[in-house]
């Protein structure tokens, strides 16, 4: 896994750790556009992305130190991002969200394949992230550590705090409360059963 | 169940007699988490199963979009954001500053704790350059004046100077860290080296009697650590003196630093006379100041200050000279001599004798009226008032002093929240860690003092400990103004801009200034928001200083609640 359309940065991530403020602006400048839209994708306002993308280069400025140089800077970079929003998130107990509570016994509607797909055909960038707003925190965060920072099972496990074997139900969850987003706000009528 | 049946429970999806595909087979299938022979098993099926190909196709296209959605760049990075770099760098470079600063000085101090004491054994002679850490520690203001701050901030200020010459060179020239070491360590070797030789030579002597005799002759500072000292020669320096029993009768050209039970001086010091002893008399001759904290301070007849007299004192009995003025404490005070100056004092009883003389005018604030002979000679008569022990809050003064200390907290806040924008903010933070911002500030609140007062047992600890008190002084402060700030975020809302943040630690800091105002409860206020921002400072340097964190994992584990009966996961749906 990498930041979208970025190269390591090996050689600024060595010299930040050396204390070079320089490499740290370097290393601002490449990774703080990706990990705002990180952030912006993953909590509810803008105001909250842009606290959060200042806390995660703070964090990561004290725990560089802490980085396996054997492994990807940017997947680092996003584990530190997706942990400090999920711990967000969780501290202001809004993950009471549909997964847990009121959907729990709302069986999930099978899609019709042929409407879904035209549902998905007719869905604009900007539809889906509007809607992307109105799910619960755990189903966003799932999409946006799986569809934004391409992050694996096990690492979407290991910041959820789940169980590797649960990461497709929450994906499957999450992709279902998109769906009903997107048919609620009119793009599409929502797939599904009838 | 019907073949053409919704395994979901949907709609049928085609006419086919196998099982459809669920849609967590399609999810898995298409993200490739599927081992290998369900993949083609999966694969095989879309093949020949138009429905479940349309749903595999529709779920594709679902995960583009939604890639293709997170991935758009749709808003520019925030002006804040963009400016958060260039504050962040700006920080950096300053704390580098002061780091390097700092870094000098301590190997500096190492230098001349530790090593010049062994090359002055070796020499068997004094050594020949300034030692810093004298200068910190004996020779400042506490000690020798303001004239001696002013040294000090000159090499504060060099070594400051020098730090950011450094960070521009380093932003400059430099890129690695291993070169700024270098030149770091250059640069304090260098400084070793450059300082000119200093007159001034040190000599310790640690005996349980030791006698500068008559004629004897010491260049430089002394260091007496003794049982007794007697000084009959002349010192061409400094003397400072651990002892019981000591007595000047020579000449010392510097002043005379006493910590002893008894301190008396027959001879002649140059200098001043810095006295923390049970007792001092002064037979001799002081040409400069002398201030004593000290149960007993006579000055006989012949006795003879050049300067001011400054006592803390229990009993004082002036019989000799004072060039200048007296500034007292007193519990009993008599003054029988000459005071060319004027005589402010304090305390509780001023008795002025009849072969008294003094030049300037006279202020006693004291428990009972002063006596003064009729034949006293005084330029005017003595201003005396009540010393009334009402409490403190009923004085009009107090809460002007404590106006004026709220606004010297918000000034000391604006600059430490200007400063170290991001380490306040997450002390705020840790504010409302109750459990652990208490805990550790009782622990810090007592026990640093306690490690400070140990490590001044040795010579470089005492460098060490007295700025751990310092800090440790600081802090004290800087918790209030932590603990302002919350409290402001809980009037005004929550914020992590920098500039509502101080309005918030402004607001909140006068709130708490002014709980502290309260009588009786405002001590015990005060102590506890100590406690409490206290603790949450010390969580703040710990998080920081903390070798190796994971990174930030969430607490508990959650288990997702399972998908109801009828959908199935992962696998085919039976026929």
């Amino acid at each position: 896994m990498s930041a979208p359309g970025k190269t390591e940065p090996t050689e600024a991530v060595a010299r930040a750790r050396a204390g070079d403020a320089d490499a740290w602006g370097e290393l601002y400048r490449e990774f703080a556009p990706a990990i705002f839209r990180f952030c912006r994708r993953a909590l509810p306002t803008r105001e909250d992305a842009e606290d959060a993308t200042m806390e995660i280069f703070m964090k990561l400025r004290d725990k560089l130190i802490q980085y396996d140089e054997t492994r990807s800077f940017s997947a680092w970079l996003y584990k530190v991002a997706a942990n400090h929003c999920w711990d967000l998130l969780r501290r202001r107990k809004i993950r009471q969200d549909k997964e847990t509570d009121d959907v729990a016994d709302v069986p999930l509607e099978h899609p019709d394949p042929n409407q879904l797909d035209r549902m998905i055909e007719q869905s604009t960038s900007d539809e889906v992230r509007r809607a992307l707003g109105k799910l619960g925190a755990r189903a966003r965060m799932a999409l946006v550590m799986r569809y934004y920072s391409d992050m694996s099972y096990d690492e979407i496990a290991d910041a959820l705090g789940v169980r590797r074997a649960f990461v497709g139900v929450v994906l499957l969850r999450a992709r279902h409360e998109l769906r009903q987003a997107l048919g609620e706000t009119g793009a599409l009528a929502a797939g599904g059963a009838s | 169940m019907n073949d053409n049946d919704n395994p979901l429970g949907g709609p049928p999806l085609g006419d086919q007699a196998t099982p459809h595909l669920d849609e967590m087979a399609c999810l898995l299938y298409i993200e490739r988490q599927l081992d290998r022979a369900r993949a083609q098993e999966v694969s095989a099926h879309t093949q020949e199963c138009n429905a479940c190909r349309t749903l595999l196709r529709a779920m594709e296209r679902e995960s583009r979009l939604l890639t293709r959605a997170m991935l758009e760049e749709d808003e520019a990075l925030p002006l804040r954001l963009a400016q958060f770099q260039e504050r962040a760098r700006r920080s950096m470079q300053w704390i580098w500053g002061v780091l390097f600063g700092l870094a000098a000085t301590g190997v500096y101090a190492l230098y001349t704790g530790y090593i010049e004491p062994w090359q002055d054994q070796l020499a068997k002679a004094g050594f020949g350059s300034t030692s810093l850490l004298n200068l910190l520690i004996f020779q400042g203001v506490f000690w020798k004046g303001w004239q001696s701050v002013i040294t000090l901030l000159e090499v504060v200020a060099m070594l400051t100077v020098g730090g950011f010459g450094l960070a521009f060179f380093r932003r400059r020239l430099l890129r690695r860290g291993s070169a700024l070491a270098l030149v770091l360590t250059g640069f304090c070797a260098l400084g070793a080296l450059v300082v000119p030789p200093s007159a001034s030579a040190q000599d310790v002597r640690k005996a349980d009697a030791v006698e500068i005799r008559s004629g004897e002759t010491v260049k430089g500072d002394l260091f007496l650590f003794c049982h007794r000292a007697r000084i009959d020669g002349t010192v061409d320096g400094d003397v400072f003196l651990f002892t019981q029993d000591a007595s000047v009768g020579g000449h010392v050209t510097g002043d005379v630093i006493a910590f002893a039970q008894s301190l008396r001086i027959t001879g002649v010091v140059d200098g001043n006379i810095r006295s923390f002893a049970n007792n001092v008399t002064v037979t001799g001759t002081v040409t400069r100041n002398v201030l004593a904290f000290n149960e007993l301070v006579n000055v006989d007849p012949t006795g003879k200050i050049g300067g001011s007299l400054t006592t803390f004192t229990q009993s004082l009995n002036l019989d000799g000279q004072v060039g200048r003025n007296i500034l007292t404490f007193v519990g009993q005070g008599t003054i029988s001599g000459t005071v060319d100056g004027r005589i402010d004092a304090k305390g509780g009883n001023l008795r002025i004798n009849g072969p008294a003389k003094v030049g300037g005018p006279i202020r006693f604030n004291g428990e009972n009226p002063p006596e003064v002979a009729s034949d006293a000679k005084l330029a005017s008569p003595v201003q005396y008032t009540k010393w009334e022990h009402k409490p403190k809050y009923e004085e009009g003064g107090y809460y002007i002093w404590q106006v004026i200390w709220a606004a010297a907290f918000v000034l000391f806040g604006l600059v430490l929240f200007q400063l170290m924008p991001a380490f306040s903010a997450e002390s705020v933070g840790n504010v409302e860690h109750y459990g652990a911002s208490f805990g550790l500030g009782v622990l810090v609140f007592f026990g640093v003092p306690i490690a400070a007062l140990i490590a001044c047992a040795t010579v470089v600890g005492l460098f060490v400990g007295i700025s751990a008190f310092f800090v440790w002084y600081a802090t004290l402060y800087y918790a209030q103004i932590i603990v302002g700030a919350l409290v402001g975020q809980w009037l005004l809302g929550r914020t992590r801009e920098a500039w509502p943040l101080i309005g918030r630690m402004v607001v909140g800091v006068i709130l708490v200034r002014l709980c502290t105002t309260v009588p009786h409860i405002g001590g015990w206020v005060k102590f506890g928001v100590m406690l409490w921002g206290t603790g949450a400072i010390s969580l703040a340097l710990y998080r920081r200083f903390q070798p190796a964190i994971s990174a930030g994992l969430p607490g508990a584990p959650i288990v997702p609640t399972p998908l109801p009966s009828n959908t199935t996961v992962g696998g085919v749906v039976p026929a």
